[in-house]
């Protein structure tokens, strides 16, 4: 049975392009997440809102901090 | 001295040889014999062909292939193959009975078994390390570098021979002396003894040959080569090697000016460089040792190979040592294959420099988290173990298969294979990791943001602190109401000026009569708000000015509301534009000026 080579399941070229977007996405989130955290009161604030927004950035910040280690060759 | 020792081997050989009876093995005969030994590098590699004849009764399967106990000893790769067909036949290492001690004996299992009047052909490699000996073994810098061989200018053989001949190939320098048995010819670097014919089994005559090897005696003492394969796309190898020169000691100092003198340097014994081949398309290559980085190296690229030439620090002279890294990134789809729902890594096991023999190999195959079901499959036979190694963003650790070899010589550079089984889900670990490690701080932020910190819960501070937190959360609605009022305001103007684009009166006072309703409600919310900063303490300032705000919004909206309906009548009534205008221009007016004034206190409120 000829053996079929394996490959990542991304291409490689792809890194560093992802890298960028999804890290540039994920601090804009968090950018949002922290300017409602300063600019509501106490009383004001919804978790609801809160979680959902940190859910969110902390995805692609993940995602993005992966591409970026594996773009700058620390193939984790 | 090493060589009065070999010698002292070589007369107890023929003397217990000589003294047993050799007892009758299988009645194998060996036609032909030819063997080549090549001697141009640092070890000496033996090509034998043998044509094997049985002339007896019985049909034989195995066959003994032996050697003198000091090239035995020294075997660091040994193969045997059939020309037609093309089969490479599994040796073992055996002890019959009736070989004297000083032979060490090796049997080959035949692929089928000889009958009578049968011949086969086989084609032996051996590599042996450590047999070509620096004879004298310290020398001074400027001296060239003299090595000897001992060897059998007959064949080794428990069988009869009938013809058999040696060739030996020494590089192209000078030849000091070797042995003249009778049919012995030096033609310019190849000497060559026989043909002898009919030969008894065992017959056995010494010869030495001394010659000059320029050959770089380059041995690595320990090399570490490390493997680690990641499914994101590579495969990095690292190779960590200690190297010295096992060629001539240097004797006395070494002259660096005698070393680069021209037009006749000294020194010849000494090498500068090593040649690696790495497999094609290797990236990131780096060379090092514990000082740094080393910059004296070459690279150079083609479809086929990547050729990698280093110059160490220092030239090696015999007896000197030096250690280095070499390290390089393969991509992935070039080594790791699926078959079989396993997936497998297909990877050279040896050194990739050519011409250097390891005294001690250790390569470590380290494969991702979650691989299990590991094998190894390997030509030759290896010292296996497992490990873990913790690496980045591991649980668990990572599945190290260590594989251990003594004596590897560049014939072992051949491809091995490791098994394991892996599915891609595990590859999501590792963000998934990452991303709940950002989830935990947007966490604590938000826990932080909500925790009360305060120390004391009735201190006046404290107190003071939490009725104004209470009262920006109502001004910020009464502005929120207020914008909803400006609004309707604006809505109304809108049906204003729709009423004097189209003319339809019954929308502007529907318009007018659900804009009123809506600026009650609205107003009604505000009460008790207003009841809350009038009554708290804390608002004193400000209350005021929110209570003038309201006001002020108030008269706009009567304004606003008088002034449509003047002009709602005056369609009615049909009369001019004109009319209409000066009618409502004071109000107008007005209208403008506390509209400013609203947007002023509205301002002044958002600062607070």
């Amino acid at each position: 049975m000829a053996a079929k080579p394996i490959a990542s399941p991304i291409p490689v070229a792809l890194y560093p392009t992802l890298s960028v977007f999804t890290l540039t996405i994920g601090l804009v989130i968090t950018a949002i997440f922290f300017i409602y955290e300063t600019t509501s009161s106490r009383k004001n604030r919804s978790l609801g809102k809160e979680l959902a927004t940190s859910a969110v950035a902390s995805v692609f910040l993940g995602f993005g901090s992966l591409f970026l280690l594996l773009a700058s060759g620390v193939y984790v | 001295m090493k060589q009065s020792s070999v010698v002292v081997d070589l007369l107890l050989l023929l003397l217990t040889i000589s003294v047993l009876t050799t007892p009758a093995f299988s009645d194998l005969v060996l036609s032909k014999v030819e063997r080549r030994i090549d001697v141009t590098s640092q070890f000496a590699r033996v090509t034998k062909s043998l044509k094997v004849v049985n002339p007896g009764s019985e049909s034989v399967s195995e066959f003994m292939l032996t050697f003198p106990k000091f090239l035995g000893n020294n075997l660091a790769y040994l193969s045997v193959k059939t020309k037609r067909p093309l089969a490479n036949l599994s040796v073992k290492k055996a002890d019959p009975k009736g070989i004297p001690d000083s032979i060490s004996v090796y049997s080959v299992a035949l692929p089928k078994t000889l009958s009578k009047g049968d011949s086969l052909t086989l084609e032996v490699v051996a590599t042996f390390t450590n047999v070509l000996q620096p004879f004298p073994e310290k020398i001074t810098q400027g001296e060239i570098h003299l090595v000897m061989l001992q060897e059998s200018a007959q064949y080794l053989s428990p069988y009869t021979v009938e013809s058999q001949s040696l060739s030996i190939k020494l590089p192209n320098a000078r030849i000091e002396s070797y042995s003249k048995l009778e049919n012995t010819k030096l033609q310019g670097s190849e000497l060559k003894y026989g043909p002898y014919k009919n030969l008894p089994p065992f017959s056995y005559s010494p010869i030495v040959v001394h010659f000059e090897s320029k050959a770089a005696f380059a041995v690595a003492e320990k090399l570490v080569r490390e493997i680690e394969v990641s499914h994101w796309g590579n495969v990095q190898v690292t190779e960590h090697y200690n190297v010295v020169h096992r060629g001539a000691q240097l004797k006395g100092e070494f002259s660096r000016l005698d070393f680069q003198a021209r037009p006749n340097p000294r020194g010849v014994s000494a090498f500068r460089h090593l040649l690696a081949r790495l497999p094609p398309r290797a990236h990131s290559i780096y060379y090092r040792d514990d000082i740094g980085n080393i910059s004296t190296s070459e690279m150079q690229s083609d479809s086929k190979k990547t050729e990698l030439l280093i110059e160490p620090r220092f030239p090696l002279f015999g007896g000197w040592k030096t250690f280095f890294t070499i390290g390089y990134g393969l991509p992935l789809s070039d080594f790791l294959f699926a078959s079989e729902g396993k997936r497998f890594v297909n990877i050279s096991f040896g050194s990739p420099m050519i011409d250097l023999v390891t005294e001690k190999i250790i390569v470590q195959v380290v494969l991702p988290e979650g691989s299990k079901d590991i094998s190894v499959t390997t030509p030759f036979a290896v010292k296996q173990s497992q490990e873990i190694k913790y690496s980045h963003l591991d649980i668990a650790g990572r599945p190290v298969v260590v594989l251990e070899k003594n004596n590897v010589v560049p014939d072992h550079n051949q491809h091995i294979q490791v098994y394991y089984k892996f599915s891609n889900i595990n590859l999501l670990s590792e963000p998934l990791m990452l991303i709940s490690g950002f989830f935990v701080l947007f966490i604590t932020c938000i826990i932080y943001t909500r925790a009360d910190f305060s120390i004391s819960k009735s201190s006046p501070t404290y107190l003071a602190k939490l009725q104004w937190d209470e009262v920006v959360a109502t001004l910020q609605e009464v502005q929120s109401i207020i914008q909803k009022c400006l609004a309707a305001h604006d809505k109304l103007e809108a049906s204003l000026r729709d009423l004097s684009r189209t003319g339809d009166i019954q929308t502007c006072k529907a318009a007018r009569k659900s804009t009123d309703s809506l600026l009650k409600d609205l107003s009604k919310e505000l009460k008790p708000l207003l009841a809350f900063l009038q009554s708290s303490p804390s608002a004193s300032h400000i209350s005021p000015k929110v209570e003038e705000l309201v006001v002020k919004e108030k008269e706009l909206q009567e304004k606003l509301m008088a002034k449509h309906t003047t002009v709602v009548e005056g369609y009615e009534k049909k009369s001019s534009g004109r009319d209409i205008e000066n009618r409502i221009a004071s109000q107008q007016q007005k209208i403008i000026a506390l509209r400013q004034e609203i947007e002023d206190l509205l301002e002044f409120i958002d600062e607070i």
